[in-house]
């Protein structure tokens, strides 16, 4: 029953970020008159904005709000991303290609990997990618978009790679654009409802406060908000995911190809990351400080990096884990003020975005906020959060790798109860642990099991049953047919170009 | 190097209803050199999922993997579909709802990559379904099966089936001997175990022991095998489930509709199937319902009274043996889940066929799916009585699942996603508004430009003109497929 128009909740962003942009926009862009955005940021502290990489589901928060695709891809030098060249893990010198997008299909009820293993047991089998579109296509550096039926051309999607410290201005744009305010200033103090426990105001230096109804946190890892004035507890996951710094370095490209796919090079104390975008490179090492001091890592990547270094090395620290709770009295954390996960997956962007979603989803009704939508809120973060640190921990656990103190920890320490189970499922059995919600399905699992060489013992029995020459047959003409596929595919350069042209010519 | 488990050699199939025999065809074709057999132990009608005369979009997608062509069961077995299921008074005293399947599945979601990372409406549903396809055509009694192609009118629209139960068992009969399935008469007697939990052989009047790798209990509600092991324990649904009996309607004269009928009533519930040959009536009975109030709101001729302890077994695969059907989960057949329930769990089983020895963490992997099924069944029917027109039934146990879905949907209008659900999030949408219960509305939809919303019914007003024009009646494209 339509009502007249509710007085709109005033919503206050804590942070100029990439969360704290996105978040602003999305509830300006998707609850209209409900709120009143308020963003408060300084120009005095930096952002982070390293999270280079993304994960197709980006796409859809970008069309949802009705961004155009090709000004967006302009305004942060974005290029296509197919997957991550994941290098060294498993054991040195060997890689593979977690691709956005499957292997072959099942045949008879039973998934393609077990006919590849029982072909590959036999030594008749090509690498897993091979039988992969998206890990071909990255592979020719070729690119298009997928097709929309059920063809082998729809086997996979695609996300960007792009300048994350332009990413946020060009959120920064389109929020003022639709109406957020911008507040200038820095947060000195958090005032908080003695009664209720909830947070009333932020008082900024220079004596102005921002009074809201809701407050996102969006401050980073300072998390100004839900950490420091909630007190919300950590969950610390270091443990099993003990990178805690990054050293990043922008430099030139080498080759007039630009590849569409990010690159993880695993490396003594962590590893190091390589996303091409249109007009740089993006490069980092993420790394354990317990294993290998600043000095040391910073001197290894600038060791590492090929093309002409276009700035220093610089260290961000940071630490596994996540708040207990994201959402606490009238607080959201969204992005790193609500927990951190390396960026081996380029996840970073998917848990701001989905923690938007869910928050936009599960919003107050008439501005009161109900325990049940908070719980429901927490419950999905966590499911989220943990889903991808399971799967985080499998790219160090599943290894060879004795060269260093690093690979010698991760390799031996005992990993949670819920990636151990997977494991050992995938280990006993060669199948993989089902769910239908969160991150990461069986193609994402069976791509790093394989592709790390954490081969299963055993595989389903009715691989046994078809004629070996025919399946041998029917790979054949997959590979065949992901050829011809490739083939026909422009260059993701000749494509980006392409498209900037039409784009230019368009009126 | 990854070796293949070895092949089993024999499975044995206790129960020869139509969902053992359809168990033997599904493991008979999925390991064709093994031998199958089936033990034909005294039907039992309490075997719900053997009486069942209908199911679920699932059963049609199963039969097409195991070779049962939807046209031989419309021509062989009185096979007739079902768009939607009409609920009457679950509302309130004269209230009614109509919910269809399938009708707003997400074409993007049809995607191989859509199918393999997500996307799409994987996730809660907050929006109401623009309209029902299923909906309109039930009503204008026009349906004809979809071709499959991508540009049809009816591409998004999902339908159940219905047969007649005897004629239907006779068909896979056929199919088992075509396909080599052997078959044995006789009550089972006791187990033989084999010392890890499961049965070495199983006893059987006049045959004595037969061995098998691997057993799968279709014997009905008793769960002659399973029951015999040592670790079988039962959960019990009735704090959950008012219905203690079932009172059968002797079939009636057919009916052809697309639409079939729920109705609550003060001490439970009718159901009622139309079909090509028959009619069937059954009503779901609680506690102390009176013989004369029961009769009374038959509307048909009284049949066969049943009594009904629902609940399920804790686990349904125990050392090697697989139960399936009413031997896994006995419970009231409000919406037709029963057989929908086990042919999930037989399709999860193909899904995880085990070798000739079973592998402890696949069989744990079967029951954490299969328990989830299971709740997710328990607390769809328990939706039901949580419905405003069901108040009289009081208080009843629900699941944290239940109680979220139900607060979700009637606070915000939100369905939340539930892992193994027997319904998608838009047909439990669909299903919750149809039985009574009142979607509150969320911020996205307060949020919504009002126009988008008449755009969407404009769209659908545009493709429901389509759908009913390229449509025929649909006595007549039986008829036509009948040969007539």
């Amino acid at each position: 029953m339509p009502m007249a128009d509710p007085k709109p909740i005033k919503v206050v962003v804590l942070g100029g970020g990439t969360a704290g942009w996105m978040s602003a926009a999305a509830l300006q862009r998707l609850l209209g008159g409900l709120v009143e955005v308020t963003l408060v940021e300084s120009e005095d502290i930096g952002i982070v904005g390293v999270g280079e990489a993304t994960l197709p589901h980006i796409r859809g928060f970008v069309e949802r709000l009705g961004i155009d695709e090709a000004a967006f891809m302009k305004a942060t030098h974005a290029t296509y991303k197919l997957g991550i060249d994941f290098r060294d893990f498993g054991r040195i010198g060997e890689s593979y290609i977690h691709p956005f997008g499957s292997f072959g299909e099942e045949v008879a009820g039973v998934g393609f990997h077990h006919y590849w293993l029982d072909l590959a047991r036999q030594g008749r089998a090509e690498p897993l990618g091979r039988y992969s579109l998206a890990v071909e296509a990255a592979l020719a550096n070729r690119f298009k978009p997928p097709a929309e039926d059920a063809s082998l051309a729809s086997t996979y999607g695609y996300a960007y790679q792009f300048d994350a410290t332009l990413f946020g201005p060009f959120m920064r744009d389109f929020g003022i654009g639709i109406g957020v305010e911008r507040i200038e200033g820095k947060v000195i103090e958090v005032r908080r409802n003695p009664a209720s426990g909830d947070v009333t105001a932020l008082a900024l230096e220079g004596g102005r406060e921002i009074v809201g109804d809701l407050f996102v946190d969006c401050s980073g890892f300072r998390s100004i908000m839900l950490g420091q004035a909630l007190g919300e507890e950590w969950e610390d996951w270091s443990p099993w995911l003990p990178c805690d710094r990054a050293a990043a370095m922008p430099c030139a490209h080498i080759t007039e190809e630009i590849e569409p796919y990010t690159r993880a090079t695993a490396l003594a104390a962590g590893w190091q990351w390589r996303i091409p975008l249109q007009h740089r490179i993006g490069n980092g090492y993420v790394f354990s400080s317990a294993f290998i001091s600043e000095d040391e890592a910073c001197s290894a990547l600038v060791g590492n990096v090929e093309g002409e270094k276009l700035a220093d090395p610089r260290v961000l620290r940071f630490r596994a884990g996540r708040r207990k709770r994201s959402w606490s009295h009238n607080v959201i954390a969204v992005g790193l003020a609500s927990g951190f996960l390396e960026p081996l997956e380029s996840t970073s962007i998917y848990l701001t975005q989905m923690a938007i979603t869910y928050l936009i989803e599960l919003f107050p009704q008439d501005g009161a906020i109900d325990s049940r939508d908070r719980d429901e809120f927490n419950r999905l973060v966590d499911m989220e959060y943990d889903r991808v640190r399971d799967f985080l921990i499998l790219h160090y656990h599943a290894t060879t790798r004795d060269d260093s103190e690093f690979w010698n920890h991760v390799r031996t320490m005992q990993v949670p109860d819920t990636l151990a189970g997977k494991m050992a499922l995938w280990r006993d059995t060669a199948r993989v642990e089902k769910y239908g919600e969160g991150l990461f399905y069986d193609a994402s699992w069976i791509a790093v099991y394989v592709g790390q060489g954490f081969l299963p013992r055993k595989h389903d029995p009715r691989t046994a049953l078809p004629d070996p020459a025919r399946v041998q047959r029917a790979l054949d003409a997959l590979r065949q047919a992901i050829g011809a596929e490739v083939a026909a595919m422009p260059g993701h350069c000749d494509f980006l170009t392409a498209r900037a042209e039409r784009l230019a010519a368009a009126p | 190097m990854s070796e293949p488990r070895e092949l089993p050699r024999r499975i044995v199939v206790a129960g020869a209803g139509q969902l053992g025999v359809l168990a033997a065809i599904a493991l008979k074709r999925a390991v064709p050199p093994c031998e199958v057999l089936v033990v034909a132990t005294p039907p039992d009608p309490a075997a719900l999922a053997d009486s069942a005369p209908t199911a679920l979009p699932f059963t049609n997608r199963l039969h097409d993997r195991l070779g049962i062509g939807e046209e031989r069961l419309v021509r062989e077995a009185g096979g007739s579909h079902r768009l939607v299921v009409r609920y009457l008074g679950w509302g309130g005293a004269g209230r009614e709802g109509v919910a269809a399947y399938g009708a707003t599945i997400d074409a993007r979601l049809k995607t191989g990559f859509a199918r393999d990372w997500g996307g799409g409406a994987r996730g809660a549903s907050t929006a109401p379904p623009p309209g029902s396809l299923g909906e309109v055509l039930a009503g204008e009694a026009r349906f004809a099966p979809p071709s499959g192609g991508a540009d049809s009118p009816l591409v998004d629209l999902d339908y159940a089936l219905r047969w007649n139960v005897p004629a239907y068992r006779d068909l896979l009969v056929g199919e088992a001997q075509r396909l080599g399935v052997d078959y044995r008469r006789g009550a089972v007697g006791a187990v033989r175990p084999d010392g890890a939990g499961g049965i070495a052989a199983l006893a059987v009047e006049g045959a004595g022991g037969i061995e098998a790798d691997l057993f799968v209990d279709c014997t009905g509600p008793a769960a002659m095998l399973l029951s015999q092991l040592p670790e079988a324990r039962r959960e019990d649904w009735r704090g959950a489930l008012p219905v203690r009996g079932l009172l059968y309607g002797r079939p009636a004269e057919p009916l052809l509709n697309l639409e079939d009928r729920v109705t609550l009533l003060p001490f439970g519930w009718r159901a009622e199937l139309a079909g090509r040959d028959a009619r069937h009536a059954v009503m779901g009975l609680r506690d102390g319902t009176s013989e004369a109030a029961a009769l009374a709101a038959l509307g048909a001729e009284p049949g066969g009274m049943l009594a009904l302890e629902q609940g399920c077994a804790a686990q349904a695969w125990l050392g090697n043996v697989v139960a399936l059907g009413d031997a896994a989960a006995h419970f009231e057949p409000l919406g037709w889940l029963n057989l929908d329930l086990a042919h999930r769990q037989l399709a999860l089983l193909l899904e995880l066929l085990p070798g000739r020895r079973v592998d402890p963490r696949e069989r744990a992997e079967f029951n954490r799916r299969a328990a989830l099924m299971a709740g997710r069944v328990r607390d769809l029917l328990g939706a039901h009585y949580a419905a405003p027109g069901a108040a009289h039934f009081g208080q009843l146990e629900r699941s944290a699942e239940l109680a979220r879905t139900l607060d979700q949907y009637t606070r915000r209008g939100r369905t939340p996603f539930l892992e193994e659900a027997p319904l998608h999030v838009q047909e439990y949408s669909a299903l919750l508004d149809a039985i009574g219960h009142r979607a509150g509305e969320g911020p996205l939809g307060h949020a919504a430009d009002p126009r988008e919303g008449e755009a969407a019914a404009a769209a659908f007003a545009a493709r429901a003109r389509a759908a009913l024009q390229s449509t025929p009646p649909y006595a007549a494209w039986l008829q036509r497929a009948l040969g007539g």
